[in-house]
């Protein structure tokens, strides 16, 4: 037996993910549809193939691409997390209020993380311990916490930051915007986590047959808090970060981007039904969004056509995901 | 109609077959119903009932074989097609809109309007007189979901009577009944007979075959094997029409030698079974055989830590345990194949590798990070051991056929180390050939020196493979039997409490 069984496992030189093959090529779809819309957009207009802009892009694209990872690891557990928005709304104006009040730096950061953390740990809570639909429970959060902003706010807005932590936003490490270096230094360990841990297969498996994972061992519950603690940490990154990049605490602040993370997964390759998904995805899918946007400003076009061709790209999307799904029933 | 003879078939099944991927529901079929008449169907659990009654219902669509309605040949080819012949069914699930009110429910689909709008105090009203008059105590408004299931499957009754239905099929309907329910449902059934309904009844319960039946035929491995007179027949003589084997059956059976106690279970009572004892040695398979609803796999869903033991006590391998969480029972070497494999055993879209190492994640992720080789190579040993066919470790679980998905179950547990296997309904929608490759599984399992608990309904298959046979009736072990030490016939009457 040892012979040949050492003789089979040529065949399966990719990790057994069987999305990997599709997830593959609709990344390399993905990229290269962003090489023609930077080609076309570096055509027609002078302003896009700049130095100037192209950074402005990158640090656009920062915010939506780590809420997308998060989102990303609810969608792969059949979840959905809309609260992700409103957590960057309400962690933005918490960091803001702590360091007008002058909470040094590196404090109100691990602070305004821990309360993302918690704000995770309140979802799943709500789906696994009152086995509310996650839609339901993230619908009520953000709901919730965006008022929650508005009323410790007093609706007003909150100045007064410390210029260290204004300028982080604008600067560049090695030539390359500190937010994106941020983007990498998340992607890398959330790569690892998904594609690499057991408690990645986890969330796969859970998202697949969440029974037949319990009767496999895996422990469902502490699967799903893990998605949605992710999620809900990634977007309270994004809270500190959107401080730091407009200088002000509003708590308005990311409003609709929940639409926008799940935009970005779904585009990216993930599948609301559960089980599919990675961390490049998502990338792609934010850079694609952030790119339409910038391209639409410099172009002039009225920007209420933005949502449009998101809409009519999500639509594309998941119509050619189904399509595949049909074919391999 | 009224020039048709007595005994002209209002129904007729000529040589019909069907077939679905893997296994042959139905062999060519004979079947004759006549007008107004009281046809009870037996058989055992995967005998074809259902089969039959979903291509009479036009649910499925036979594979071979004609059928005549009233003399005509039919297509039969949709459930729209059978109701607008006659052709209604009452299931042993109620399947109808638990949230709207039993009128709603009743003119589903055939709605009363005025102008496009519903009409909905008259159909309250005509529900009523409906219902009245058909001796069921039941408010025309109330919601359905408020009653109870036997309630709400005599509101089914009657929706088939409201629709001038000819040929009405019953699916074990006093399954969830009370005694009085069922006097009700009796005097319906005798009533929409006697107004000219033809009637199948299908039941396991002898008693009321021989109460409300004319004629009875007997289906056994998807073959029809006699139609009798009611009157002129027994429980004894249907029985064993039911069980009579065929020969070409193969259950593959090695002689392993018993080796050391591993499962000792003495009065374990839970939710839907109690006071079960039972041992599991080391090379063994102990058989637990009833009919449905038994409480067979109540105790194994306890055993596993499923539900909660309520008394009693369970040893494995000669230490007493407290399993309370089904990871408890997996730690201690228990593997469950549900009989689910689709709903409860597999991720079907993710990989074979995957499945096959879920349970070891843990064990081979050395500070959380899965070591992919010792992934690859564990998949790549249980696909060669127990020859899975798959085109790789990475194609998806669902592209595999039944019986190589019951492998990948089997699989993922051996590659986790399991002593004592618990399989519910093995071979359930699988075709012969892998039910002796499933077989073959088992010897190599209990030449290892596991143990081996096998639920099953089809009684030559428990009844060849166990050493020991454990009959469930009602929530309790009815009667134990050495290998092959009693007749089929006695376990079968046991198990149906005759």
């Amino acid at each position: 037996m040892s012979e040949t069984s050492t003789a089979a496992p040529p065949a399966t030189r990719r990790p057994a993910l069987k999305s990997h093959r599709f997830g593959f090529l609709l990344n390399l779809t993905l990229l290269a549809l962003l090489v023609v819309l930077w080609l076309a957009l570096s055509v027609s207009t002078d302003s896009f193939a700049t130095f100037g802009n192209f950074e402005n892009l990158l640090r656009q694209d920062s915010m939506w691409s780590i809420m997308a990872v998060g989102q990303t690891f609810v969608i792969i557990t059949a979840g959905i997390d809309l609260s992700v928005g409103a957590v960057v709304g309400l962690t933005s104006t918490i960091i803001a209020m702590m360091l007008a009040g002058g909470v040094p730096i590196w404090a109100a950061i691990i602070v305004t993380l821990i309360i993302g953390v918690v704000l995770g740990a309140i979802n799943a809570f709500g789906i696994v311990n009152l086995r509310l639909p996650p839609f339901i429970m993230t619908l009520a959060t953000m709901t919730a916490l965006r008022s929650f902003g508005l009323l410790i706010t007093d609706g007003q807005t909150i100045g007064g930051l410390p210029l260290n932590f204004i300028l982080f936003s604008s600067h560049r490490t090695l030539g390359i915007p500190n937010l994106f270096i941020i983007v990498i230094l998340i992607a890398i360990p959330c790569y690892f986590l998904l594609h690499r841990s057991r408690w990645g297969r986890y969330l796969f498996a859970v998202g697949s047959n969440p029974e037949a994972a319990r009767l496999s061992g895996v422990s469902v519950n502490r699967t799903i808090y893990l998605a949605y603690i992710v999620s809900a940490l990634l977007a309270s990154v994004v809270g500190v970060l959107v401080a730091s990049r407009i200088g002000i605490g509003v708590a308005t602040t990311g409003q609709g981007w929940e639409l926008q993370s799940i935009a970005s997964s779904v585009i990216g390759g993930a599948s609301l039904f559960g089980a599919v998904g990675s961390v490049i995805g998502p990338l792609l899918g934010a850079m694609l969004l952030t790119t339409i946007n910038n391209g639409a400003n410099l172009l002039n076009v009225n920007p209420f056509w933005q949502g449009i061709i998101t809409g009519l790209l999500i639509i594309v999307i998941v119509y050619f995901d189904q399509l595949r799904r049909r074919k391999t029933r | 109609m009224d020039n048709l003879a007595p005994d002209t078939p209002i129904l007729e099944l000529r040589q019909v077959d069907k077939r679905f991927l893997g296994t042959h529901a139905l062999k060519q079929v004979d079947l004759a119903f006549r007008q107004g008449e009281i046809h009870a169907i037996v058989g055992e659990n995967g005998a074809g009932k259902s089969t039959l009654i979903k291509i009479l219902t036009g649910a499925h669509i036979r594979t071979a074989g004609t059928i005549l309605f009233q003399g005509k040949e039919v297509a039969l080819a949709s459930p729209l097609e059978a109701i607008s012949l006659g052709i209604n069914a009452v299931h042993q699930e109620v399947v109808l809109c638990t949230h709207l009110t039993v009128a709603a429910n009743i003119f589903l689909g055939d709605e009363r309007t005025n102008g496009g709008l519903l009409r909905d105090r008259a159909m309250v009203a005509e529900a009523q007189r409906l219902l009245d008059d058909l001796g069921f105590d039941l408010p025309a408004g109330a919601v359905l979901g408020d009653l109870a299931i036997g309630q709400q499957q005599l509101v089914a009754t009657a929706r088939a009577a409201a629709r001038g239905v000819k040929f009405l099929i019953f699916d074990e309907p006093t399954a969830y009944l009370t005694r009085q329910d069922t006097d009700k449902l009796f005097r319906l059934i005798r009533r929409l007979n006697a107004e000219g309904v033809t009637i199948v009844y299908i039941s396991h319960r002898m008693e009321e075959i021989f109460q409300l039946a004319d004629r009875v035929s007997v289906l056994r491995d998807g073959q029809k094997v006699a139609t009798h007179v009611v009157a002129e027949t027994n429980e004894r003589e249907l029985i064993r029409d039911m069980v009579a084997r065929t020969i070409e059956e193969v259950h593959y059976k090695e002689h392993i030698p018993a080796g050391d106690m591993l499962l000792e279970v003495t009065g374990l009572s839970g939710p839907g079974f109690r006071d079960v004892s039972l041992t599991v040695r080391r090379g063994e398979v102990v058989g637990l055989y009833g009919l449905v609803g038994a409480g067979r796999s109540e105790f194994v869903q306890c055993l596993f830590g499923r539900t909660k033991r309520i008394a009693g006590e369970v040893k494995l391998k000669g230490e007493t345990v407290a399993i309370r969480h089904e990871s408890d029972a997996i730690e201690r070497g228990i593997a469950l194949v549900p009989e689910s494999r689709r709903d409860q055993g597999l991720c079907l879209n993710m990989g074979v590798g995957f499945n096959l190492n879920l349970p070891v994640f843990g064990r081979i992720s050395p500070m959380g990070l899965v070591d992919t080789r010792a992934e690859k190579r564990d998949a790549a040993k249980q696909i060669g051991d127990l020859r899975i066919v798959a085109a790789s470790a990475s194609v998806p679980a669902a592209t595999l056929s039944g019986g190589n998905q019951q492998k990948i179950v089997v699989g993922k547990w051996l590659n986790h180390g399991a002593e004592l296997f618990i399989f519910d309904e093995p071979t359930v929608g699988v075709d012969v050939g892998t039910k002796v490759e499933i077989y073959k599984v088992f010897a190599a399992l209990l030449k290892a020196g596991a143990g081996i608990i096998l639920i099953s309904s089809y009684l030559p298959e428990v009844y060849d493979l166990s050493d020991r046979l454990h009959v469930f009736s009602r929530g309790t072990i009815v009667a134990s039997h050495e290998a092959k030490a009693a007749h089929p016939e006695t376990i079968l009457s046991e198990a149906i409490g005759v």
